[in-house]
């Protein structure tokens, strides 16, 4: 279940918000690209960057979540977390998650924490339940 | 936050703030940001009333 298919089938219905937030395995960091682990990473993830340094302006954000956002084709709008990750730490979002929250600003599903608990099916299921619901309603 | 450097700091910042995360039945935190050219602010709040909202967090690495 990718997210770009569940794009595709609720965007009508839903508002979708990506939220590029602070790298998780930058070049300056806890690089995936060295050693044995840029080999699956490379044949699961091949859409991942193994070469972006860790922002440290807003204009070098917005410009590495530019590139991103070119590059996996969610057809989901970026929007860019400030360098103080206020966004990101208020919804412990590093380094991916999925949330759904209802029209009265409620969260109707918080996804674990990722990328273990990263699950767009999940998503998914959430997302027919709460429509479920509202049909009932 | 820095830029996290190992396995164990990604793990201590994980678990300091999902502690403050919102649960199930909680009130989504407000928000207010823009796309990557710095333009067309969007704030969570607007859609209330209108729309649910799906929020995806990530990053390119």
């Amino acid at each position: 279940m990718s997210l770009n298919a569940i794009y595709q089938e609720y965007h009508d219905q839903f508002q979708f918000i990506k939220i590029y937030i602070r790298e998780a395995h930058p070049v300056d960091g806890w690089w995936f690209g060295k050693g044995f682990v840029k080999y699956p990473m490379r044949i699961f993830s091949p859409k991942v960057s193994l070469n972006i340094y860790d922002p440290t302006t807003i204009e070098e954000r917005r410009a590495a979540a530019g590139s991103c956002a070119e590059s996996l084709k969610y057809g989901v709008k970026t929007y860019v977390d400030e360098m103080d990750d206020k966004v990101n730490k208020d919804y412990a979002g590093w380094p991916t998650r999925l949330y759904l929250i209802d029209k009265k600003g409620i969260v109707v599903y918080a996804g674990g924490l990722g990328p273990f608990g990263f699950k767009p099916g999940e998503l998914k299921q959430a997302i027919r339940k709460f429509l479920q619901e509202e049909n009932k309603s | 936050m820095s830029t996290i450097k190992k396995r164990q700091d990604a793990r201590t910042w994980q678990m300091k703030y999902d502690g403050t995360a919102p649960r199930l039945g909680d009130t989504a935190p407000d928000f207010e940001l823009r796309d990557v050219n710095g333009e067309d602010p969007i704030r969570l709040s607007s859609f209330q009333g209108d729309k649910p909202v799906v929020l995806i967090f990530g990053s390119f690495t």
